[in-house]
C-alpha cells in the first residue's frame, strides 16, 4: 500500500500520471473494487509492461489510461490532460489525437481493406482524401506491410493483422500507445515480430508504450515492469 | 460524406441480407404507391362531381327502373331547378364494327354476340333538353348541340373517348348494351357523332370525358317504350339544401310501389365505386400489415447488423468516433436501405401502372371505371419515398440508439 502514499512526488516528467485511482463496478447490489488506490507514473519515452494474474485489473487500468473509461475516484492525467474532467465527446476527440490502442484480437474492421482500416482514425481529422491515404500508406510502410495495403483482414495472417492494427494506432501520431496483450493471440514467431516492432516504435518514433501482458518474454522487452495483484500495484 | 463508402461497404458485405431487405422494402413501397394511385384517381372522380346535383335511383337497387312519371313530380319539389331522366347504357362496340350496317338482316345474331369488353364505352341515355343545362362544366359548341338535338341518333362524345376512337363529327358507329332490357331485337343501336364535349382543364380538371351521351328518347323508342328511368339527375340551386331536398323527394314516393333513394352526385358516385372503395380499404389494410412486417424485417436486419458489429462499434468509439457519429452511421445505413427500397418500389409501381394502362383488355376495363388516365402522381411517389425513409429510420433507430449509449468497455468485454 506504500505506493499510494506519496503520489505527487515523481510526477514532474511523467507523461502518464495515475494518481490514487479507485475503480469499482456495481454488479446488482454488490460492489466490486477492481482498482484499489493505484498510483503509477510513466515518463515520456518509457516502455512499460503491466503484468498480473487474470482478473487483477490490468485491462481496467489500461482502459483508464487510454481514456475509454473513467476512474471512480482519483485522477488520470495523460500528457497534461485530466481525462476524467473531459466530457464524453471531448474525451472521444482527445482519444483520437492522443492515444493509440492495440487490442489482443486486432479488431480490424472486416469490410475495410488494410489501408482503409489504417485510414479510419484520420476520417476524424480535417485532412483531405489524398493526404489521408498517403499517411495511411506511410504507417503501413512503418509496420512493413506496404505491399498488403489492399488486402482485407481475412486475407492476412494474425501477425499481419496485428501489424495493421499497430499502423492504425500510430497513424494519427499519438504520444501514447496502449496495448492489451498484443501478442496474446499469436504464435511465438509472430509475437516476436510484434514485440520488435513495438520496440522500434518506442526507440525510433519515441512512443510511450503501456503494454499489458501475461508473457514474461514480452515483459522482458519493456524497460519497466509493474505487477498488479488484486487491484494494487505490487512492485 | 467521407463515411458513405464505409456504409456502402457494410451493405455490400452482407449483400444477400441487404438485398432481401431492400426487396421487402420495395414491395411495401410498391404496394403503397400503386394503391395510393388508385385511391387518388377515385378521389379525383369524386371531385369531378358537383354539389349542385342530386341523383335519384330506385330505393332497392340501381338495377330497377323508376316510373317515368316521377320526373314531373320531382320537379315540383321546392329548390329543384331541373330534372333529367337518364339511363346508364354501358354499351360496347359490337365485335365487328365495320360492315355491321350491311348486316342488318342478320342483326338477330348480332344482338346475341358476346360482349367484347375491350370495346366498352361508358354511355348514358339522357333527356338531353333537361340534362345538359345541369352540366355547365361541359363546353359544347352551340351549333353542334343544335345538330345533336335535331337528330334522334345523335351522340355527344366526350373528348377523351373521341380521341380514343378517332371519331369526328358525322361518324357512325354501333353500340350494344350489356343490360338485357336495353337490347333490341333488331340489332345494335346506331349512332352518329354530332358533337364533342370538352371541359376546361383548369377549372374542371377532374371532369371525365371518357364517356358519351345520347337521347333517352332513342333508347325508349328502340326498346318498344317498355323501359323506365334508370336514375333522375336533379339540379338544385343551393348545395346547402341537398339533404333537405333529397328527403323531400324520397318522401314523395314513400307510399308508392317504387320508392326512391336520393343522394348527392358525389355520394352516388362513391356508392357506384364503393366496390372499388372497399377493395381499396381491404388492400390498404393489407398494405399496412405488409408495411408493419417490413418494419419488423428491416428492424431485425438492422439490429442483427449492429449486434454483429458490437466490437466494431467499440473500436470506432475507441478510435475517437463520437457516440453521435456512430449512431449517425447506423441511422444512415438504415436510411440508405429505405432509400434503395423506396426507389425500387416506386419504379416498380410506375412500371406496373404504365403496363396496366397500356395492356390490351385491362386498359379498357380501367377506362370503363373512369380510370383511363391512371398515372403515378409525383406527390404519391414522394410520399412512398418518405414512407420508405421513415420505415428505415424507425428500423434503425433502436439499434442506433443502443450503439449510441453503449459503453466501450462493456462492448469489448462481451466478445
Ligand atoms: N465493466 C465491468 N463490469 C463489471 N465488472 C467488471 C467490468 N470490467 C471488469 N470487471 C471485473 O473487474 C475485474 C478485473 O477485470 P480486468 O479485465 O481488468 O482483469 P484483467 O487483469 O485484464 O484480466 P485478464 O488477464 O483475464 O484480462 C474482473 O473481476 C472483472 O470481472
Ligand atoms: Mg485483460
Amino acid at each position: 500500500m506504500s505506493a499510494q502514499l506519496h503520489p505527487v512526488a515523481r510526477t514532474a516528467d511523467a507523461l502518464v500520471d495515475v494518481r490514487n485511482v479507485v475503480k469499482t463496478y456495481k454488479r446488482d447490489t454488490q460492489e466490486l473494487t477492481v482498482l484499489n488506490g493505484i498510483s503509477l507514473q510513466v515518463p515520456e519515452g518509457e516502455f512499460v509492461a503491466l503484468m498480473g494474474p487474470s482478473g487483477s485489473g490490468k485491462t481496467t487500468l489500461l482502459n483508464l489510461v487510454a481514456g475509454i473509461d473513467r476512474p471512480t475516484s482519483g485522477q488520470v492525467i495523460v500528457a497534461g490532460t485530466d481525462v476524467a474532467k473531459l466530457s464524453e465527446s471531448e474525451l472521444a476527440r482527445w482519444r483520437s489525437r492522443s492515444v493509440g490502442f492495440i487490442f489482443q484480437f486486432y479488431n480490424l474492421i472486416p469490410v475495410l481493406s488494410a489501408v482503409e482500416n489504417v485510414e479510419l482514425p484520420l476520417l476524424l481529422t480535417s485532412l483531405g482524401k489524398r493526404e489521408r491515404r498517403d499517411r495511411a500508406l506511410t504507417a503501413l510502410k512503418v509496420v512493413g506491410l506496404a505491399d498488403r495495403s489492399s488486402h482485407y483482414p481475412r486475407q492476412l495472417s494474425g501477425g499481419q493483422e496485428q501489424r495493421v492494427a499497430i499502423a492504425r494506432a500510430i497513424v494519427a501520431d499519438p504520444k501514447v500507445l496502449v496495448a492489451d496483450e498484443p501478442t496474446g493471440d499469436l504464435d511465438s514467431r509472430s509475437a516476436e515480430e510484434i514485440l520488435a516492432l513495438m520496440e522500434t516504435l518506442n526507440r525510433e518514433f519515441k512512443k510511450t508504450i503501456v503494454m499489458v501482458t501475461h508473457d514474461p518474454r514480452a515483459a522482458d522487452r519493456a524497460h519497466t515492469q509493474h505487477h498488479l495483484e488484486k487491484g494494487v500495484l505490487a512492485g | 460524406m467521407k463515411f458513405l463508402p464505409f456504409i456502402f461497404k457494410h451493405l455490400k458485405r452482407n449483400w444477400i441480407r441487404t438485398g432481401s431487405t431492400v426487396l421487402a422494402m420495395s414491395l411495401c413501397i410498391f404496394l403503397f404507391c400503386t394503391l395510393q394511385t388508385v385511391l387518388h384517381e377515385i378521389n379525383g372522380l369524386l371531385e369531378g362531381t358537383s354539389a349542385n346535383r342530386l341523383i335519384t335511383r330506385h330505393g332497392v337497387s340501381l338495377v330497377f327502373n323508376l316510373p317515368l312519371s316521377y320526373a314531373g313530380r320531382i320537379a315540383s319539389v321546392p329548390g329543384v331547378k331541373g330534372v333529367a331522366t337518364t339511363a346508364w347504357f354501358g354499351g360496347s362496340l359490337p365485335a365487328e364494327k365495320e360492315g355491321a350496317a350491311e348486316k342488318d338482316t342478320k342483326a338477330d345474331e348480332g344482338a346475341e354476340a358476346t360482349t367484347d369488353w375491350s370495346k366498352f364505352i361508358p354511355s348514358m341515355a339522357v333527356d338531353s333538353e333537361k340534362f345538359f343545362p345541369l352540366y355547365p362544366e361541359y363546353q359544347i359548341n352551340p351549333e353542334e348541340f343544335r345538330q345533336y338535338m335535331s337528330d334522334l341518333q345523335g351522340a355527344m362524345i366526350g373528348r377523351k373517348l373521341a380521341d380514343k376512337y378517332k371519331w369526328k363529327i358525322g361518324d357512325r358507329f354501333f353500340l350494344e348494351s350489356f343490360i338485357p332490357p336495353y337490347r333490341k331485337s333488331s340489332g345494335p343501336f346506331e349512332f352518329i357523332v354530332r358533337g364533342i364535349i370538352d371541359t376546361d382543364p383548369v377549372k374542371h380538371p377532374k371532369t371525365d370525358t371518357n364517356l358519351m351521351y345520347f337521347h333517352y328518347k332513342y333508347l325508349y323508342e328502340g326498346t318498344g317504350q317498355r323501359i323506365g328511368a334508370g336514375t333522375y339527375t336533379i339540379g338544385i340551386d343551393d348545395p346547402e339544401q341537398a339533404g333537405t331536398i333529397s328527403k323531400a323527394v324520397d318522401a314523395l314516393f314513400e307510399n308508392s310501389d317504387a320508392q326512391t333513394h336520393t343522394e348527392t352526385e358525389q355520394a352516388f358516385a362513391a356508392g357506384f365505386i364503393s366496390m372499388a372503395g372497399n377493395l381499396a380499404l381491404l388492400l390498404n389494410t393489407i398494405g399496412l400489415a405488409v408495411s408493419f412486417t417490413i418494419l419488423l424485417v428491416t428492424a431485425n436486419t438492422m439490429s442483427m447488423a449492429v449486434r454483429e458489429r458490437r466490437t466494431e462499434i467499440a473500436v470506432l468509439k475507441t478510435l475517437g468516433f463520437g457516440s453521435a457519429q456512430v449512431m449517425g452511421l447506423i441511422v444512415a445505413e438504415a436510411l440508405l436501405l429505405g432509400a434503395l427500397g423506396g426507389a425500387l418500389g416506386i419504379l416498380g409501381s410506375r412500371g406496373l401502372i404504365l403496363f396496366l394502362t397500356k395492356a390490351p383488355v385491362i386498359k379498357d376495363v380501367l377506362a370503363g371505371m373512369g380510370l383511363s388516365s391512371l398515372a403515378l402522381p409525383p406527390p404519391v411517389a414522394a410520399m412512398g419515398f418518405a414512407v420508405a425513409l421513415l420505415l428505415g429510420l424507425a428500423a434503425g433507430f433502436v439499434p442506433a440508439y443502443n450503439a449510441y449509449r453503449s459503453k466501450i468497455t462493456d462492448m469489448l468485454r462481451t466478445v
